[in-house]
């Protein structure tokens, strides 16, 4: 029952504009060419990464502050425990860290990619394993006086190099 | 693998399905010229392929994502992509033949529908695919695609009734 049958006739009586002979000249000298050349969209290659070696170095750098900073973070909890109270007396003037303790740090990692075998930067002839950590580290303080809580949260990612030798 | 094309294969088949493709590639663009950069590069990478010809949803489908890979390219593509949305935008080169008085309101109202309707339409009269066919290359179902070619034809034959 369909009451466009007419209608589609007419439509179909319709001729598209014919393709033009430059369209066909242009394809046959595209699949004339090698493939690798073609505008197609396929999978394209890894771009290369000359800075590679400085976002290494950054980042294991970035790393080794994080861990400074976590070392730094829990002994100053274990060593100064009368801390909070010593900066809680009149004379001292109040600062907006005072009386803050730190209470909790921990580190997430939520992703783990093995970039396999890559050869050191240094030695050309030493294989290392590179893996990468994408983490989320949380470091919160608290004020036990007034209840208040500091939280601070960020991302990282931290790059394990590991000596390989092969016997 | 072993290549059991020849080059005269794909020219015949270029022949055929050329004026159709160009049509379809014509509905992301106004411009004949990057309609016609579309259908190149869509029908070489559908070549290469080795897909076979039969298979002319997925020419259609690789018609589309090349059309929608270039207007996403560059902001002056994205621009068009909205005047082709546009359905007051009138076409720059005409997409049919040389027609009577009748053909041209005809061609004229086919221009005027919605883009979303007119995709369907060019699909299925001069492409010949089912509803089915049509909804994968449009990433649509295939019930809406039936909608949209009903809604196409009756806004057609309103459009066409005064004339009539």
């Amino acid at each position: 029952m369909n009451d466009f049958s007419e209608l589609e006739a007419e439509l179909k009586q319709l001729r598209p504009a014919p393709v033009s002979d430059e369209l066909f000249a242009r394809i046959e000298r595209t699949l004339a060419e090698p493939e690798t050349s073609a505008l197609t969209a396929g999978v394209l290659p890894r771009p290369a990464r000359p800075n590679f070696w400085w976002s290494l170095g950054l980042g294991l750098a970035g790393a080794a502050a994080l861990l400074f900073l976590g070392l730094g973070f829990f002994a100053k909890r274990t060593s100064s425990p009368t801390q909070a109270v010593t900066e809680t007396t009149p004379a001292a003037p109040a600062r907006l860290t005072s009386g803050f303790q730190p209470s909790k740090l921990t580190q997430v990692v939520y992703h783990r990619h093995d970039d396999g075998l890559v050869f050191s930067p240094n030695q050309s002839e030493q294989l290392l394993r590179r893996v990468r950590y994408d983490t989320r580290q949380t470091m919160q303080w608290r004020n036990p006086q007034t209840g208040a809580s500091l939280r601070v949260t960020y991302p990282a990612e931290q790059v394990v190099l590991t000596p390989v030798s092969f016997q | 693998m072993e290549r059991t094309r020849s080059d005269e294969d794909w020219k015949t088949c270029f022949a055929q399905l050329g004026p159709a493709l160009l049509l379809f590639a014509r509905r992301w663009t106004n411009c004949r010229a990057d309609a016609e950069d579309i259908v190149q590069e869509a029908f070489v990478r559908f070549w290469r392929r080795q897909h076979s010809i039969e298979n002319r949803a997925l020419l259609y489908a690789t018609v589309r994502s090349t059309a929608l890979d270039r207007l996403r390219s560059d902001q002056r593509r994205a621009r068009r992509e909205a005047m082709a949305a546009d359905d007051s935008e009138e076409t720059l080169d005409p997409p049919f033949l040389a027609m009577d008085e009748g053909q041209q309101l005809l061609a004229a109202a086919v221009e005027r529908l919605p883009n979303e309707q007119r995709k369907v339409l060019v699909l299925k009269i001069w492409n010949d695919l089912t509803f089915a066919e049509i909804g994968n290359v449009l990433e649509i179902s295939q019930n809406t695609a039936a909608s949209r070619y009903r809604y196409a034809l009756g806004a057609l034959r309103k459009t066409l009734q005064p004339h009539e």
